[in-house]
């Protein structure tokens, strides 16, 4: 075949000048817009505009309130809760996790467990038993919330309370974990619960939850490798900052030592006790010697903080992947696994159980002590969980409990065999049905295996109480608790001037004391305490020094104070503190000379660091606030209590020694915060003048704002220009400069990159500015405020960072809570969480709250006002008596007598002061698990108050005694005539609606006044007054101390019981008023006398109301009634033919009817289209004429315009 | 509840203690108050003092011993709202509106509080003082909104007093925290220069001699004369002359002097009193910072009641009182400050030391303040 020609692209002619420039136009949309301007126009405005504030509605609605991020560095760990009802398999999870990630076995998880999981993650795992309180407690300190459900079983009542404490606590993040599922022997049913769960499971949190499944148990553990994929879904989960969590500090406390001295316990056992907690601080930053709330305790004052070495460290900063394992620490000193523990005065080695022997060489040989000290601890305690393994399985199956009819949630009691326990299935009414079908079909091979396992289980109990027996009684001779504690190495230092001190501390020691002797030995025991023990002999020493540093500090300081007052000049006292400085270093020497020396290296350091500091800082710190630590430790907050004891007051600010008048003097000063200058300053000189010329816009400025540098800056970025106009070429100076000498390049080079650099950042400036809307300047100020935060305290050391900031959370921290009852200790029982949460600055104050309160849909009665009630707010859980109100339009709180159905209503209670927005709890109950759902009533607090203003209604009644035309006398309303004269102008009203006023009162009979009112009374009306009486709140604050109760029945809180209770409890049954009573009701038969109307009337009436006098006609009698007619044959025939004949007639009418019809449209047509041409024929004559006339206008015009050009 | 009180001896910084006390929520005992003195006890300008705090208050508990020397305070809810108080005459207004400063923030309705009394005496910041130096201060916090102001209505000088002062101040629920470390330059000197019950053409002479001084450094002086007459005027005769320098950066730094009251001491010539003053500003430039010396505390409260983030302020040299405050602050907040010396460069002519205060608020938010 012929080779077609080949196309040839076209290089210039049109055509390509045409491609070009569509090219160059550049994309097809911008085309279309120039193309078809009016398609891209502006159609409607309004719907312009609507579209408009609809997207940035959606954009705005996807932004939240930004907030400045202030987690630490270094996080404390997270907490993980494992939530669920009794023998789901909450421990066999944490002992699975824990194995998974630490490669260790634990027994018994016994409060909190922390371990590293990774290099960045720590979690603690605390168990969480099914007492309402202690859900409440934990719910508020999780981060992460495992909840187990049993798969086999279904959703059980705790579940739910537990999701909905958290939803009021804030929800930290939940995770639900589906056991049992072995038990599914059909795989269909399986899947059908699994979806059904999830399903409900997602209501509850949010769409989409994760729900976890644990398969199968392996030799009674979960698969291995379901186990580690859970794990990983913990590792990577991120979490939500809290409101409350992230405004309060708080601690999971994981760790408990008693100090209170032994003796004193031996004296008198109910003593109060010293008690320091250890944990991790969460939370925010916690002042020392603030105010804190023990879950459960009470509120308290820390007597002391101190943080500790992290016992549970991340590893150091390292590029390998995995952790090795003596990285993957476990850390749980109440299930005794922790390994060495740091105190601040001793240190605890803990020796797993193989090694009892040892442990009892280390302990002090006094054996006499030691075994006093153990069994007073333990033995109590002992005693009530013996009891609590013996009976714990005696309740009985209650039929009463199955409630009949419910809306929401409805509780199914049901015996488990298994757990020995009564379950509280949660039965749904969609689900009820399906149940009851599953539970008919599994039921038969359950109780097959029933009987076998019964018997297996009992074998189980015996030898598992056996086991728990001899661990015990191991655990006696170990000595104490489950954290294996060790004989402090030493005693408090501040004590006694004998302690027993580290052999190279002596030599110290004794200089101190001898230098300063002025100080009493009390203050000086307790400045010591505040240094942080540590294991390393090195940091002990430092840290020594440090503290001499401190003591030589506050002697100086005492001096300076000694001559004059703390305003002195700043000037003196920096010469003083030079002379000082130098007298230190003369110390420093010689003790290094007495030293080992190993040490002189730190002692220099030291020093070194010391003059550094000093030269950094001058001493204004000391100035204000004393030696730093000493000081806190000299100035002790007294409680007023005590503020009449002697030793306090020494201990105080305002008893530094001084000479008793100047004291005075300084305490009775004026009180002014002008600060008068001293007159040093002669302004009339010019070098004064010239000292400050450069504060004012005429002076100096610095070499980055001086206006003649901004400048030539400018002149630099800009200075490369072509004018466009011109099509001149402007270099730079610099440019065109030789750029010969090899130093210069670098330098030049150096100064390009910077020139760049600004020109960049300028750029991005004003790039970035553009479209920089008011969230993201937000977003940027709140980025700043956090790097401040971060980078402003970092380079300071622990010691004196945690006085400018508190101790920071991630601290591992021992608070030392001076009186505490002793029935915390002695009931102690690890496996109830204790949580030490920080008070704010005004929330250890109780007064009045005004909350919003719902009563909880899923529970079944309402709140009656009055009755006590135990609330979870904040830290705290107490029982308070609130009135429930309801705000009139007005404004006016009027009192209910019970909470509204499905409705929120007002709450006034007298309680904690907690900040407003803060959400609550409220349960009827902490006790047992008799109700179906416990949450009675949820909440928000909205106001603090002193005082309150609720009001109830209050009707005076009184009894019109002498009527005139609307002026009435009324007594029985008041009984005096002061009464009256409060209430004169006020309304009254009679219950038949009469309105009047009250005018005066009446001399006699006392309290009756004169009344006027809009009509006339009778005697027989009752006058009231409607008015508002305030009522108060009683002040019932009672905490909820379930942790003092003995071990086992730490449950069984009971507080003030409610009327109903009582009566019930006590058989008292109120007589009710016998006219409120039921009874049948009787009518008696009416009956009305015929209407009589007079002769006279009956005339004038119209005939339509006149009394008919005529009988309604009934039916007619048969000899009245007419007889049908029998037509003869005949007869009949006419008839048809009559018939026949009219049916013929009507036919032809009708036919002639149409026809002439027809005949009559076909004339209207006709004449119509007459009409049609007559039209047209017309109008062609007018087009006709109208064509003419026209032509005849035209010729005129024509003709006009010829002539006037003629005329031209 | 074991809410734990401090005690204190002595009436020496008297307010602090109360303001401190009324915003923690914690109680205070103060013993000893003057007692070794032949006239022992709380003075009538203390009892005044205590009498508006009941009044901005709802619910605070004071017992006073027989004797008055001995005081006990639980603080009740701060309340607001419309409030009047005749301050006693022997103590100026300032003395009292620097306490309300420090309190109308963080009280349940915005306050209007109408004190009347000595406005301006020698001894106390006055109230011309606070208005143009602790209110711009205040709103360097994020405290502002509509009516936020002192007004004065009435002047009334020392001895008789007869003044009238409205301040207005809208609540909020947390305090911004701030970053004043860079005082900028002074831009600008503004004043008032005031008499009242004296010839008119005081103001001018004090006025004149101000300029005299300060126009050495800066041409944008502006100094205003306040002449108050007929009911407006007070008591006492008087003079007087405030005065404030505005930096580029927003930060003021004031100075005053009044004249001494009638039938104290001796009097002074209104040249003298201007060109004094004058000094006094230079002083207060030469002391410098972002806050001037009588407005520290203020600063450093609001700093401490921020939210938790750090807040920095560069101070002058401190004050006595300022001192005295930061150990108060430790006591009742348990927050301590970070003291740096900012020594002057060896060319710098920027007036002597400062002092940069760095503290991580409390995050203290305002429990007063209702929700609906």
């Amino acid at each position: 075949t012929k080779r077609r020609k080949q196309h040839q692209q076209k290089h210039s002619g049109p055509k390509a000048e045409k491609k070009k420039a569509k090219k160059q136009r550049g994309s097809a949309e911008e085309d279309e817009r120039k193309r078809n301007p009016k398609a891209f126009a502006v159609q409607s405005a309004t719907r312009m505009a609507k579209t408009f504030h609809r997207a940035q509605d959606i954009k705005t609605r996807k932004h939240h309130i930004p907030l400045v991020d202030r987690t630490p560095l270094k996080p404390p760990p997270i907490v993980i809760v494992v939530v669920g009802p009794p023998k789901v398999g909450k421990s066999t999870l944490i002992r699975c996790l824990i194995k998974n990630f630490t490669r260790q076995k634990l027994g018994d998880i016994c409060g909190p467990v922390t371990i590293v999981s990774g290099k960045k993650h720590r979690l603690t795992f605390v168990e969480c038993n099914n007492d309402i309180n202690t859900m409440i407690d934990l719910a508020k300190v999780a981060d992460l919330v495992l909840m187990l459900i049993d798969a086999s079983f279904g959703f059980e009542m705790e579940t739910f309370e537990f999701l909905n404490i958290c939803q009021v606590h804030g929800f930290p993040r939940i995770m639900g974990v589906l056991t049992h599922l072995d038990s599914f022997k059909n795989n269909k049913t399986l899947r059908k619960t699994k979806k059904n769960l999830k399903h409900r499971f997602w209501t509850e949190v949010y769409q989409g939850a994760k729900l976890f499944y644990l398969s199968g148990m392996v030799y009674g553990e979960y698969q291995t490798q379901e186990v580690k994929n859970l794990g990983r879904f913990i590792s990577v989960m991120k979490f939500r900052p809290l409101v409350w969590q992230t405004s309060h500090p708080y601690v999971l406390v994981d760790r408990m030592e008693d100090l209170t001295d032994p003796d004193k316990i031996r004296t008198d056992p109910k003593c109060d006790r010293t008690v320091s907690l250890y944990g991790y601080l969460r939370g925010t930053h916690l002042k020392n010697k603030g105010q804190v709330h023990i879950a459960g305790v009470g509120d308290f004052q820390v007597s002391d903080v101190n943080f500790l070495p992290d016992p549970c460290p991340l590893p150091d900063a390292q590029k390998k992947r995995a952790l090795n394992e003596k990285e993957r620490l476990l850390y749980a000193p109440m299930a005794g696994v922790g390994g060495v523990v740091y105190d601040k005065d001793a240190v605890y080695i803990d020796l797993p159980a193989s090694h009892v022997n040892q442990q009892q060489e280390v302990r002090p040989t006094t054996e006499l002590v030691q075994s006093l000290i153990d069994t007073h601890a333990t033995l109590d305690a002992k005693m009530a969980a013996s009891k609590v393994s013996l009976f714990s399985g005696s309740a009985t199956l209650d039929p009463t409990d199955i409630s009949d009819e419910q809306e929401g949630l409805r509780e199914k009691s049901v015996w488990d065999p298994k757990t020995q326990r009564e379950r509280r299935k949660v039965l749904f009414t969609e689900e009820e049905e399906d149940e009851e079908d599953e539970d008919a079909s599994g039921s038969s091979d359950d109780e097959a295996d029933e009987s076998v396992e019964e018997e297996d289980q009992n074998e189980d109990d015996l030898s598992t109480f056996l086991k728990e027996a001899r661990l015990e009684s191991t655990k006696a001779t170990a000595g104490g608790g489950p954290p294996v504690k060790k004989q402090k190495l030493e005693e408090k230092e501040g004590e006694g001037g004998e302690t027993e001190e580290l052999a190279f501390a002596d030599s110290e020691d004794e200089l101190e004391n001898s230098s300063e002797e002025s100080e009493s030995e009390g203050e000086a025991g307790r400045a010591r305490d505040s240094g942080h023990c540590s294991e390393e002999e090195e940091e002990e020493e430092e840290s020594d020094d440090e503290e001499e540093e401190d003591d030589d500090e506050d002697s100086e300081d005492e001096s300076m104070e000694e001559e004059g007052s703390a305003a002195d000049d700043m000037a003196k006292s920096e010469s003083e503190e030079e002379a000082e400085q130098g007298m230190c270093m003369i110390r420093f020497s010689l003790n290094s000379c007495s030293d080992l020396l190993w040490k002189e290296g730190l002692q220099q350091k030291a020093s070194e660091a010391f003059l550094r500091q000093q030269e950094a800082a001058p001493n204004l710190r000391k100035l204000v606030y004393g030696s730093g630590i000493l000081r806190l430790q000299l100035h002790v907050h007294t409680h007023l209590q005590y503020s009449e004891e002697e030793e306090e007051e020494l201990g105080g600010l305002f008893r530094v020694s001084r000479p008793q008048k100047s004291k005075k003097f300084q305490a009775n000063a004026r009180d002014c915060s002008r600060f008068n200058p001293d007159s040093s300053h002669n302004w009339d000189l010019e070098e004064m003048l010239n000292s400050i010329r450069d504060c004012f816009v005429t002076g100096k400025w610095e070499e980055g704002q001086d206006a003649a540098t901004l400048l030539k800056e400018d002149e630099e970025l800009y200075g490369d220009f072509e004018d466009l106009e011109t099509g001149e070429i402007h270099k730079d100076q610099t440019g065109q400069q030789d750029e010969a000498e090899v130093d210069d390049e670098e330098v030049q080079k150096n100064k390009r990159l910077e020139k760049k650099r600004r020109l960049k950042e300028r750029f991005d400036a004003e790039y970035d500015d553009g479209d920089a809307t008011y969230f993201d300047d937000l977003k940027e100020e709140m980025q700043k405020q956090a790097e401040l935060n971060r980078a402003e305290f970092e380079d300071v050391d622990d010691e004196t960072r945690v006085q400018y900031e508190g101790f920071r959370p991630g601290m591992y921290v021992r608070l030392e809570i001076s009186p505490l009852p002793c029935e915390f200790v002695t009931n102690f029982d690890p496996h109830y969480p204790v949580v030490l949460g920080g008070l704010g600055s005004n929330e250890g104050n109780v007064g009045y709250l005004q909350m919003r309160l719902k009563k909880h849909r899923w529970y079944e009665r309402i709140l009656k006002t009055r009755d006590p009630l135990i609330l979870s707010l904040g830290w705290r859980r107490f029982q308070t008596i609130p009135l429930y109100h309801i705000e009139d339009h007005n404004g006016r709180h009027r009192l209910l007598k019970y909470t509204p159905q499905h409705m929120h209503c007002g709450a006034s209670i007298w309680g904690p002061i907690t900040p407003q927005g803060t959400g609550f709890l409220a349960v009827q109950s902490v006790a047992g698990t008799k109700v179906n759902f416990r949450i009675a009533a949820t909440g928000v607090i909205l106001d603090l108050d002193k005082s309150v203003t609720i009001v109830k209604k209050l009707k005076l009644i009184g009894y019109p005694y002498k009527i005139f035309k609307n002026t009435c006398f009324i007594k029985g309303m008041f009984s005096t005539v002061l009464e009256v004269a409060k209430f004169e102008g006020a309304s009254v009203r009679t219950v038949s609606g009469i309105r009047g006023q009250i005018k005066k009162a009446l001399s006699t009979p006392p309290g009756a006044y004169r009344a006027t009112f809009e009509d006339r009374l009778l005697m027989s009306d009752i006058v009231f007054l409607r008015s508002w009486y305030p009522v108060s709140v009683p002040q019932l604050y009672n905490p909820v101390t379930s942790l003092l109760l003995p071990v086992g029945q730490k449950d069984s809180w009971s507080g003030m019981r409610t009327l109903g209770q009582l009566k019930h409890d006590l058989g008292i049954r109120n007589k009710p008023n016998t006219d409120s009573l039921y009874k049948p009701i009787s009518r008696a038969q009416r009956h009305f006398n015929p209407l009589h109307i007079p002769n006279e009337l009956q005339k004038a009436l119209p005939f339509k109301s006149k009394p008919k006098q005529q009988q309604r006609k009934g039916k007619t009698p048969k000899d009245l009634q007419r007889p049908s007619v029998i037509r003869e044959p005949h007869e009949r025939k006419v008839m048809a033919l009559l018939h026949a004949l009219s049916t013929v007639k009507n036919y032809k009418r009708n036919k002639a009817h149409t026809l002439q019809h027809a005949k009559h449209k076909g004339f209207l047509q006709q004449k119509k289209k007459e009409e049609e041409a007559k039209l047209k024929r017309q109008k062609e004559a007018q087009k006709k004429l109208y064509r003419v006339m026209g032509q005849l206008d035209k010729k005129k015009q024509r003709s006009s315009l010829k002539g006037a050009s003629q005329d031209d | 509840m074991a809410s734990q009180g401090l005690s204190y001896d002595g009436c020496n910084f008297f307010r602090q203690r109360l303001v401190l006390a009324t915003l923690s929520g914690k109680r205070v005992k103060i013993k000893g108050v003057r007692s070794r003195e032949d006239n022992p006890g709380l003075r009538d300008f203390e009892a005044s003092f205590i009498r508006l705090l009941d009044k901005v208050t709802n619910g605070s508990r004071i017992e006073i011993n027989q004797t008055g020397t001995v005081l006990f305070y639980q603080p009740g809810l701060l309340y607001g709202g419309s409030v009047e108080h005749d301050c006693n005459p022997q103590r100026s207004i300032g003395y009292y509106l620097e306490a309300l400063l420090m309190l109308a923030p963080f009280m349940k309705t915005s306050l209007k509080a109408t004190l009347r009394g000595v406005t301006n005496d020698p001894t106390d910041p006055t109230v011309d003082l606070l208005k143009s130096a602790a209110i711009p201060l205040m709103k360097q916090f994020g405290i502002d909104g509509e009516g936020f102001d002192i007004k004065v209505v009435k002047r009334g000088m020392a001895p008789g007093g007869g003044g009238e002062v409205v301040f207005k101040c809208p609540v909020r629920r947390s305090i911004k925290p701030v970053q004043l470390t860079e005082p900028g330059k002074i831009k600008r000197i503004r004043g008032v220069a005031y008499s009242v019950r004296v010839s008119p053409q005081m103001a001018n002479r004090i006025v004149d001699s101000a300029r005299s001084v300060l126009n050495q450094f800066l041409p944008d002086i502006y100094i205003y004369t306040d002449h108050m007459k007929g009911a407006n005027s007070g008591k006492s005769p008087g003079f007087g002359l405030t005065l404030v320098a505005e930096t580029l950066n927003g930060c003021f730094l004031s100075a005053e002097m009044s004249s001494t009251p009638q039938g104290q001491g001796d009097p002074v010539l209104p040249e003298d009193l201007g060109r004094n003053c004058a000094k006094l500003l230079l002083e207060e430039v030469h002391r410098g910072g972002c806050v001037d010396s009588s407005n520290q505390s203020l600063a450093l409260l609001l700093m401490t009641l921020g939210q938790q983030d750090v807040s920095k302020v560069l101070l002058g040299p401190l004050s006595p009182y300022t001192i005295e405050f930061l150990r108060h602050i430790r006591d009742f907040f348990q927050i301590m400050f970070k003291i740096e010396v900012q020594k002057p460069l060896e060319d710098e002519r920027k007036g002597g030391d400062k002092v940069l205060m760095t503290c991580l608020g409390v995050g203290y938010s305002n429990i007063n303040k209702s929700i609906k």
